[in-house]
């Protein structure tokens, strides 16, 4: 039995552009995140919001790190699709990091919050702000939730900060559920002044 | 020996063939990062523009510049705070509603409150009652105009008055005066509603918001010359007259908390044991203080108003009752109201006739977020249960529209197929121009009689100028029959209704995903067997009143619905028809009848509303029409077009010189829309929730004390949805791989063969 000559080169074609599909995604994460780092920079010099690219339309808002395992990425203002694809995304009608309430951050569980995993219960979360301010959060603890029951009150006492990702980590579809890293602030010495 | 040769002939091969392979893996790799970062920088655009709708959308910020709307920086935070209760008693056949709104006055000022508030279309309005403290105001109906006037004397002299106009059959106004600083004012509305019947299944619905209207901008327009104008004349006809009326201010779900906190109680009397109890949209708790009520309540307190409010139940027994029939005495007359339901007949002679159906959908800005997965659903759904015989199209529109086929096609594979995969590209985007795909809808070229023509037309019926439609399908109706499908949270069911009224087919509402099935199911039950046509009603002694006139067809599963005025309860009714090509009576004894309430009303109701849809096929003149409307309703108390309900408080309250502010209300955004789609783009920096949410919980403090009931203890949920954060780029690429790795060994198969063919 011969196949047909076309169905070779189709069947390759088909599985390049799959592929290329895939990749993108995790090219477009990378490449914005660089991007991202610069109009960040720009953004903490000149204490104005500034755009990673001029037709973007979102903005950095923040720097998040975990020293410990060397992670760091650039939050996006809102977390539409869009701006998820570029970097984790500073949750609709929660609090800035830093201020009273809960601060939600969210990205893709496979690019820029693939590291949440390997965050484990007292390490630390520094957050640097777009005007520059900066904050350093404990986490405390780790839970897997519902999307639309994930129990967070962005307006309850104290200081917090929630990461939130597509749990489990390791599936390869959507799912409903997402995981969750809360930590609480620590109270840095200036303030107790 | 030939063996031997060909493993030698593999090994030596297979040097070269693992070069190849790296080559080929290198070569793939350069290629998936030369299309990835082509891709990355061409797509940019695109995905970033996503649609920047230019829609024609009011808001009366636009539309009433001039007039005092209470706006500070932060929106409409200070605005009249509204908490509404909603009470609703199902006695058998008939639902009676008292909704009670809570307008409260937060700021220093005296203001005057409207508000923008949804009813179900059948509804029969016939009661206002204003409390201010413990005086309790009783409205009385009148002429629109009047009512107007008199509201008006009484704002301008700082008494109390409030105001109930009807902007459409499902869209009512509620205006209130003179609400001092601080102060609060209730206003309560009564109506009167049929329960609906399909199949075994009862069910009642309450709209609890106004879904932003499409408003199409003016584009024919007339001139209107006064007559003593000596050639000057003023330009008219904007398909939406008052569009202002009915485009209240919309909150982004994103930036507010969501208003108007609704607390819902039913009392479920439905005359039979009760089977299942369902509540379709939100959760509810049962009581049951006696063995034939049923009392619920939402399970979590009050809600957000910003979806309809579904139950249905169902009787106990297997067998539902077919028929139902109830008397009332009012005056010297006695109202009656029947349901029948027509048995399934099988038919025995002819094949059903093959069916072209034509299948519209709508894809504009207003059915974003989940209506149009919904809609998307329920087409492709349809489209999979045509049979090889029948014929189809699909249209599409926004404020554009695009035909499929040129013309009807037959249901084969392939053009299944392909209307398939062209429904489900669809985007949902762009202005709703729903007349001129109606229109295409409707052309009937083929005129074929061999095939039954029905149009299924799936939309959310986010319009303003539902007249224009009207007027549309009852000019070019011909002998297509149409099937409205009602998507969303919350649809327009006036339109719906009267658009399956005038195209004689029938109204199946979704309202979520899981629907969809089961409602398409029950609406291809409908398409595919023969309806009950030649439907005629005749009392054997009474003189009768009966509406509807012309008893329209009706489908499988859904009841006959019949209210009739009476001079005398004697005799029996008989109601004869023909299924398919058998005909059928039946004849009910009117002393059987049960007691019934408020059915004077939902016969009053019913005969406006046919004197609406003579107005609209030009079968009355307008006056005479109106005329029929305005006797009818004053004599049954009703808020139609032509009247409105008017309270006035006797005691003046406002000082002399204090200014009246006008507030008006916002409403949610109904549950599952898409605000940037409907509105555009949203203010870049959301403004901080806490004060919003503030006001909204002290609203609902004041349902609370104001109910004198128990406390609201539950209160609204207040968390956050997080967004989806999973990419399908790990599913890609292992794809990828996987067709790559059956290409190679395909190639290296293949190389394997011809080598050997060609030694042979």
């Amino acid at each position: 039995m011969r196949l047909p000559r076309f169905v070779l080169p189709l069947l390759a074609l088909a599985g390049l552009l799959l592929f290329g599909q895939g990749a993108y995604i995790h090219a477009k994460a990378l490449v914005a995140q660089v991007l991202l780092e610069h109009a960040f920079e720009k953004a903490i010099a000149t204490g104005r919001e500034t755009k990673p690219w001029s037709w973007a339309d979102t903005w950095p808002v923040a720097r998040i790190e975990v020293k410990r395992i060397h992670a760091s990425a650039i939050v996006l203002a809102g977390s539409s699709g869009q701006a998820l694809a570029f970097g984790p995304g500073h949750v609709e009608r929660t609090p800035n990091a830093g201020e009273r309430g809960v601060a939600v951050y969210s990205a893709h569980r496979d690019t820029h919050f693939a590291f949440l995993k390997n965050i484990v219960v007292g390490d630390e979360i520094e957050v640097t702000r777009s005007d520059g301010k900066h904050f350093r959060y404990r986490v405390d603890a780790a839970s897997v939730v519902h999307f639309d029951a994930s129990g967070i009150d962005p307006f309850a006492d104290g200081h917090h900060l929630v990461l939130s990702t597509c749990w489990p980590f390791d599936a390869l579809t959507q799912g409903p559920e997402r995981y969750l890293v809360h930590a609480t602030m620590i109270v840095s010495v200036p303030d107790l002044h | 020996m030939t063996t031997c040769d060909e493993i030698e002939a593999d090994k030596r091969s297979e040097q070269p063939g693992l070069i190849r392979l790296v080559l080929f893996f290198v070569m793939q790799g350069v290629a998936v990062i030369l299309v990835g970062f082509a891709a990355l920088f061409l797509s940019f655009e695109p995905v970033w523009s996503a649609e920047r709708l230019s829609a024609n959308y009011l808001k009366p910020g636009d539309a009433r510049s001039g007039s005092l709307l209470i706006k500070n920086e932060e929106g409409y935070a200070d605005a009249s705070r509204l908490g509404i209760d909603v009470d609703l008693t199902v006695s058998g056949p008939t639902v009676r509603a008292r909704v009670t709104q809570i307008f409260r006055n937060p700021t220093q000022d005296w203001v005057e409150a409207v508000y923008v508030y949804p009813f179900p279309s059948g509804g029969a309005v016939d009661t206002l009652k204003m409390v201010i403290g413990d005086r309790v105001v009783v409205g009385d109906i009148k002429e629109r105009q009047q009512a107007k006037i008199i509201y008006e004397q009484a704002k301008q002299n700082g008494q109390k008055a409030a105001l109930t106009e009807q902007e459409r059959p499902n869209i009512f106004t509620n205006s209130v005066a003179n609400i001092g600083p601080g102060e609060t004012v209730l206003v309560q509305i009564e109506y009167q509603e049929p329960v609906q019947q399909s199949g075994n299944e009862f069910s009642l619905r309450v709209p609890m918001v106004v879904a932003p209207r499409y408003n199409p901008a003016p584009v024919v327009q007339s001139v209107e010359f006064r007559p003593d104008g000596g050639g000057w004349g003023a330009v008219k006809s904007d398909p939406v007259p008052d569009r202002d009326r009915i485009s209240p201010e919309v909150l982004d779900p994103a930036s507010n908390a969501p208003v108007n906190p609704t607390r819902i109680t039913v009392r479920l009397q439905a005359g039979f044991p009760l089977g299942e109890v369902k509540s379709l949209h939100h959760a509810i708790k049962t009581e049951k203080p006696d063995a034939n009520t049923s009392i619920l309540r939402l399970a979590e307190g009050p809600v957000p108003a910003d979806r309809d409010f579904e139950l249905t139940w169902k009787p106990a027994a297997e067998k539902t009752p077919s028929v139902g029939l109830f008397r009332e005495r009012v005056g010297d007359s006695d109202y009656l109201l029947a349901f029948v339901t027509p048995p399934a007949v099988e038919q025995a002679q002819q094949k059903p006739l093959p069916r072209e159906v034509i299948f519209v959908i709508d894809n504009s800005g207003s059915m974003g977020g989940v209506s149009i997965i919904q809609a998307k659903a329920s087409l492709i759904y349809a489209l999979g249960r045509l049979q090889p015989n029948d014929r189809f199209n699909v249209i599409r529109f926004d404020h554009t529209m695009e035909v499929l086929f040129p013309s009807a096609v037959p249901a084969d594979r392939e053009h299944i197929g392909r209307a398939t995969s062209y429904v489900g590209a669809l985007q949902a985007s762009g202005g709703t121009e729903m007349v001129p795909a109606m229109r295409a809808a409707l052309s009937d070229n083929a005129g074929d009689a061999n095939y039954i023509r029905q149009v299924v037309f799936l939309t959310d019926g986010a319009i303003g100028n539902e007249q224009q439609l009207f007027e549309t399908i009852s000019a070019l109706r011909g002998r297509s029959r149409i099937f409205m499908v009602g998507i969303g949270s919350a649809p327009n069911t006036y339109l719906m209704t009267r658009a399956a009224e005038l195209g004689r087919g029938t109204f199946t509402h979704i309202g979520s995903v899981e629907q969809v099935e089961e409602r398409m199911r029950g609406l291809f039950a409908k398409l595919e067997n023969p309806a009950v046509t030649n439907l005629t009603a005749k009392f054997s002694d009474a003189a009768a009143d009966i509406t509807p006139v012309a008893i329209p067809d009706v489908y499988r599963d859904e009841p006959l619905v019949l209210a009739a005025k009476l001079d005398k309860l004697a005799g029996s009714v008989e109601i004869k028809g023909r299924i398919g090509d058998r005909p059928w009576v039946v004849t009910l004894p009117l002393a059987n009848a049960a007691e019934g309430k408020g059915l004077s009303k939902l016969w009053a109701r019913r005969k406006i509303a046919d004197a609406e849809v003579a107005r609209t096929t030009r079968q009355a003149n307008p006056e005479d029409a109106d005329k029929t409307i305005l006797a009818l309703a004053l004599e049954h108390q009703l808020v139609t077009r032509l009247t409105s309900l008017v309270a006035v408080d006797k005691t003046p309250s406002r000082p002399q010189g204090e200014p009246l502010k006008v507030s008006e209300l916002p409403i949610n955004l109904p549950a599952g829309w898409d605000f940037e789609k409907v509105f555009g783009e949203r203010p870049r920096v959301p403004a901080a929730p806490a004060e919003r949410r503030a006001g909204a919980d002290e609203a609902q403090v004041q349902v609370a004390a104001l109910k004198r009931a128990q406390p609201v203890t539950t209160q609204a949920p207040n968390t956050v949805t997080l967004p989806r954060t999973a990419t399908d780029a790990e599913l890609k690429m292992i794809a990828g791989v996987i067709l790559l790795t059956v290409s190679l060994i395909l190639l290296v198969l293949n190389r394997r063969q011809r080598r050997q063919m060609s030694r042979r």
